[in-house]
């Protein structure tokens, strides 16, 4: 529900994703919908690969990698709006974890200070924030359907632009908004759910307070970037929060392999998804029967791939998430670390 | 190329502070709330509805940031 509502909030990523990133007309190319297909085929492609190896990946940086690959097949490395590309989303994809991780440590030791009670018996009741995550999750939905929905909407947008249904640089039509915010919401209700159970769960389980906490930074850092074009991964700055608030508790430790592993995956995405892309584009630039060989070789290996998976029994039931990656990099000291996840309603 | 640093730090500083007040107001509505429970006597309802209070600041801060960011709003 809130996926859908957050559609139609704000439309300012589409507009990076549309108009910004690529230099259309005058000194840039025409983009065609054959170069718009191989973009897309490079973001699968990676996105199914880093899927199989477990590695955590952002799918909004593959696609704007396969984007970026295919045009700069298309029409050389200077159809590129660079400035855009650092500013709107390679800068953000660094700084946006970092922000939301600070933000979500100071939050957590912000958390704990207000309600540690001096002395006596009284207990804080830190429980309380358990409701408050009912909400603060809600924002993170709402969060994550200003940034991602909008990122179907630029490349939908980008798709009519190059197909001469709409002026170039110009912002989504409303069928479209109405469309991807549709599509998330669906998607949200019938398998992404467990995405967004994992988002959920993935800082939940630790504890009520740093939850909270890292929720509240989460959705105020998405928030804040949509509202000005930053195209940003949701789980990336998910992620960067978890750790932040995983550090503020006490005697929290960084697993920095695990963490320089997570790093590694981010930034190899977005030059690998371009690879993949440029690839594609260069094929599909031979005409129909190029279109026709990326299609069927896109098809063939994420069917080979899925084969695979199936092989190594990496279903949904055991596929390692995103965030529990993040969870592994903060190891916590604490007695009641191995205990079972507590209660719904129980106050500590 | 042109960077749109202030973009940036317009960003950082608006998570920061949108995060702390939610947070430290909700927070400290938890707090009251302990308090109110052990409290005793005609503070009591004092102390409680000055914790609803938090709770009513931390939702008006959410509500006026999604103010903010709806351009259909302006």
């Amino acid at each position: 529900m809130l996926n859908l509502i957050s559609a139609f909030l704000s439309t300012e990523v589409a507009k990076t994703i549309s108009g910004g990133l690529i230099r259309e007309g005058e000194g840039g190319i025409q983009i065609d919908p054959a170069m718009i297909f191989a973009g897309l085929i490079g973001a699968v492609v990676w996105n199914v690969t880093t899927w199989l190896l477990g590695l955590p990946s952002s799918s909004s940086h593959a696609l704007f990698g396969g984007l970026i690959g295919a045009a700069i097949v298309g029409g050389g490395f200077a159809v590129i709006n660079y400035g855009v590309v650092v500013s709107k989303v390679l800068l953000p994809a660094v700084l946006a974890p970092l922000i939301a991780g600070t933000v979500a440590y100071l939050g957590t030791k912000l958390a704990y200070r207000i309600t540690t009670r001096k002395g006596q018996v009284a207990s804080p009741k830190r429980g309380g924030f358990r409701y408050g995550q009912i909400f603060s999750s809600s924002l993170v939905a709402l969060a994550h359907g200003t940034n991602d929905a909008q990122t179907t909407m630029g490349v939908i947008t980008l798709v009519l632009v190059a197909g001469g249904f709409q002026t170039a640089g110009s912002g989504p039509e409303f069928w479209v908004v109405a469309a991807c915010g549709l599509a998330i919401a669906i998607g949200t209700y019938s398998g992404g759910w467990r995405i967004m159970r994992t988002m959920g769960r993935g800082l939940t389980e630790v504890k009520p307070a740093p939850g909270f906490a890292a929720e509240s930074s989460t959705a105020s850092a998405i928030l804040a970037s949509s509202h000005l074009g930053f195209a940003l991964s949701t789980t990336q700055v998910a992620s960067g929060s978890a750790v932040g608030s995983g550090l503020g508790r006490k005697g929290a430790q960084v697993r920095w392999s695990t963490a320089r592993r997570i790093a590694v995956a981010w930034l190899l995405t977005l030059p690998a998804a371009a690879l993949v892309g440029a690839l594609a584009a260069f094929v599909a630039h031979l005409g129909i029967a190029g279109i026709i060989i990326d299609t069927v070789a896109g098809a063939l290996i994420i069917l080979v791939m899925f084969l695979v998976s199936r092989r190594n029994q990496v279903g949904h039931h055991n596929a390692i998430s995103e965030l529990d990656h993040a969870g592994e990099i903060v190891k916590i000291k604490s007695k009641k670390k191995k205990k079972k996840p507590q209660q719904v309603g129980v106050a500590e | 190329m042109t960077i749109d640093w202030f973009a940036l730090v317009v960003v950082a500083l608006a998570t920061l502070v949108s995060a702390l007040v939610v947070v430290g107001s909700y927070g400290l509505g938890v707090r009251l709330l302990a308090v109110a429970a052990d409290a005793a006597g005609p503070r009591q309802p004092l102390v409680r509805s000055t914790a609803y209070l938090c709770f009513g600041v931390c939702a008006a801060a959410v509500l006026y940031g999604i103010y903010l960011i709806v351009p259909a709003f302006h």
